[in-house]
């Protein structure tokens, strides 16, 4: 049997702002296997980036509350962890890329300085030196994750797809064997002159160099979990299909269980293997990424593929969801998106539909079945 | 870029330059604000002088005051500060006083780095909760200490109850050895004398630390300030989710940012702390500038001291000028994104 590196169940969280309550994520549960690609997509505000901030626990607490639910990785409630607890799990456990790779590099220290702090977090951790949880005797294990680049001895270029091959042993002993370290995983990156950055500054370098580097330092802290919060969002379009043509090319090196949140759905088709789509705080549907965008079974979905400007057809204007999102201090009732659904009824407006499965269970232990939360699913494919 | 060493000699080279002007017009203005305000002009500054004196006095006065003027500038430019009129010249006294007040204000800065700037983290840190709050009574505790009545205070009680010396640098004055540099404990180090360095430590705290205290709310409400403008910042969570724990968050990735303010701030401070112990010099019996310049200007029943007021008002100045331009290089150093200019 595989454990699920991540199991989110019933995850609810709230923020409270003056006097309003906010629901930002209301009872999601979702699973993430070794080596498996989960992309979360939703439009702007729909709870994705919180849902994704929530897991490693960096939301400032208060103003958000996590209010029930679970989240455990690899056996550890990380819900229940104290603030003393959390750093043990963060960098080597779950790394994290941003959206804001221009102000993610701390602007202070030399780039040199920042990938090597990482690694030796992450050597540190290696050699037993942080054994455990303070204030608790929780041991940790950090010997499950994701696989160190294979470099050839002669080029020192990355030797493509080598990296699950077998693991380079872990001896940093000297200067030089650390800087060699840093270099691999900025070489990991397609960094071409590696050298020639050590020295530099964040704001020496480019948007894309940057949100590289961010990933390389994320990466060489070796996470068996990596969450990808927008990390193209915020470049340039050209810049953008670089560091996504890189981020699929590592998927498959480094072989990490990764949770892609991106409101991209070509970004998502492309990278993940299972997708969950969000609609005001809660997953409408989830399932394998070929089931969901080319059969949806929410209405939602349907109306947001349909809202994606294609990129081969010009004709007609660009199709919208009508309505608004909803404020969700004041969330509709039943299910939230029936005030803007085309399949809506009196059942909708009463109660809140599960998630259930629709058309075949999955055999296989690690694939998601098809799961859509709606009451008329069988419909869903009659809608224009 | 504009980073490199030489860029730094230039921008140090351009400011020293900036000084020449300044200099000029505090010279300009504090000679003629001591030449022009007073009619019985040689009266004043010789009350119990003989008539010798006044004679003396009454043929300089005499002079257009342009010439007056020019006869002083050629001998501050030639080295020579002047004297009083009992005939102590100027230079002798304000080498070895500007030393002991500069030791004195180092002491405080000392203080208020090693704690203001902590306890500015913590406040931030615990932003509006019981350790916030206890930070803010504590450096407006000193902020809103009147210099006089900390000193007294600290000289009549606290010295006393702590068992701390409350006056001069040394319990024997002179010291049994040659005094180098003039600052107290510097001395004795050099002198090799472990029994006098730990005397000239034990009367240093006293002053220092009430330097410290009333001064030490800037420091920390800079610390606190910017802390909390940085913390809310992308790469403070970079920091985090790299499996760092809140110290080094705190007071690596954060406070290195959040120190650029403070450090700024703390350059300005000490320019004007080395011309503002004027009350703690004269509570304390330390024999530095500021002590020099309340009797210069008649404090304490001591002559008036013309020369001894002008010397003092140039030191002050320049006091200023270069712990401002301390503070631009130490900005430089801290922010790597700031060009030499």
């Amino acid at each position: 049997m595989t454990e699920p590196v991540l199991d989110v169940q019933g995850l609810t969280i709230t923020y409270t702002v003056g006097a309003g309550v906010f629901q930002a994520v209301s009872d999601v549960s979702m699973q993430i296997y070794p080596g498996r690609v989960v992309g979360i997509v939703g439009e702007t505000g729909c709870g994705k980036s919180t849902l994704g901030k929530a897991i490693p626990r960096l939301l400032p607490e208060p103003p958000a509350t996590i209010g029930s639910g679970t989240v455990v990785f690899r056996g550890t409630d990380l819900v229940r962890l104290t603030k003393r607890q959390l750093p043990m799990v963060r960098g080597t456990g779950i790394g994290m890329i941003f959206q804001e790779p221009l102000n993610s590099l701390n602007p202070a220290f030399r780039v040199y300085d920042q990938m090597a702090e990482a690694i030796r977090i992450r050597h540190y951790r290696d050699m037993g030196y942080v054994k455990s949880f303070r204030g608790g005797s929780m041991p940790f294990d950090y010997s499950v994750r994701s696989t160190p680049p294979v470099t050839n001895p002669v080029t020192k270029s990355i030797v493509p797809g080598g990296a699950a091959a077998e693991a380079v042993e872990d001896k940093l002993r000297t200067r030089a064997e650390f800087r060699e370290e840093v270099l691999r995983y900025l070489r990991l990156v397609r960094i071409n002159d590696p050298e020639a950055i050590l020295g530099l500054y964040p704001h020496e370098l480019s948007g894309g160099m940057r949100q590289r580097i961010m990933i390389a330092m994320a990466l060489s802290e070796r996470p068996s979990l990596l969450i990808a919060d927008e990390p193209t969002s915020a470049l340039d379009v050209t810049i953008q299909a670089q560091v996504l043509t890189l981020m699929k090319e590592l998927i498959d090196e480094v072989k990490a269980a990764i949770l892609f949140i991106s409101h991209d759905l070509g970004v998502i088709a492309e990278t993940a293997d299972e997708v969950g789509v969000m609609y005001a705080g809660r997953i409408v549907e989830y399932g394998p990424v070929a089931d969901v965008f080319l059969n949806p079974r929410h209405p939602y979905t349907k109306a947001l593929l349909r809202a994606a400007p294609s990129r081969y057809k010009s004709d007609g204007p660009l199709s919208s969801i009508p309505g608004t999102v909803p404020n969700l201090s004041r969330p509709p009732s039943g299910c939230r998106f029936h005030p803007r659904c085309p399949l809506a009824r009196d059942a909708c407006k009463a109660s809140s539909p599960p998630l259930a499965i629709v058309g075949a269970e999955s055999k296989v232990e690690i694939v998601a079945s098809h799961r859509s939360a709606c009451f008329f699913p069988e419909e869903v494919p009659n809608l224009p | 870029m504009g980073r490199s060493p030489s860029d730094l000699i230039v921008f140090v080279l351009k400011r020293l330059l900036q000084l020449i002007p300044v200099l000029f017009g505090v010279i300009v203005l504090t000679f003629f604000f001591t030449h022009l305000d007073l009619t019985d002009i040689c009266n004043a500054w010789y009350p119990h002088a003989g008539i010798a004196t006044i004679r003396h006095c009454e043929t300089t006065i005499n002079q257009p005051i342009a010439q007056q003027f020019l006869t002083y500038f050629t001998n501050l430019l030639h080295g020579n500060w002047g004297a009083s009129v009992l005939g102590d010249p100027v230079y002798p006294k304000i080498a070895t006083a500007l030393p002991a007040t500069v030791e004195l204000v180092l002491a405080a800065l000392f203080l208020m780095v090693v704690i203001g700037i902590p306890l500015g983290v913590v406040a931030a840190q615990s932003g509006g909760r019981w350790a916030d709050h206890l930070v803010r009574v504590f450096y407006l505790s000193g902020w809103a200490t009147p210099t006089y009545l900390g000193a007294v205070l600290a000289a009549v009680f606290l010295g006393p109850a702590l068992g701390l010396p409350t006056g001069g640098e040394y319990s024997t004055n002179p010291p049994p050895f040659t005094q180098w540099t003039h600052m107290s404990v510097l001395d004795a180090i050099l002198a090799g004398n472990l029994a006098y360095t730990a005397d000239a430590f034990a009367h240093l705290v006293l002053p220092a630390t009430v330097l410290a205290f009333i001064n030490m709310g800037i420091a920390t409400r800079m610390t606190r300030a910017s802390m909390l403008e940085v913390l809310p910042l992308d790469y403070v969570r970079s920091a985090r989710m790299k499996g760092l724990t809140e110290f080094w968050v705190l007071y690596k990735h954060a406070l290195r940012n959040a120190l650029i303010t403070t450090t700024t701030v703390l350059g300005i401070t000490a320019g004007g702390l080395l011309s503002g112990t004027v009350v703690i010099e004269e509570v304390f019996a330390w024999p530095g500038i500021g002590q020099y310049a309340y009797a210069s200007i008649g404090g304490g029943g001591s002559q008036l001291n013309f020369d001894g007021a002008i010397a003092v008002v140039i030191v002050f100045a320049t006091a200023v000028v270069v712990a401002n331009l301390i503070a631009d290089i130490l900005y430089g150093v801290l922010d790597p994104r700031v060009d030499w200019r």
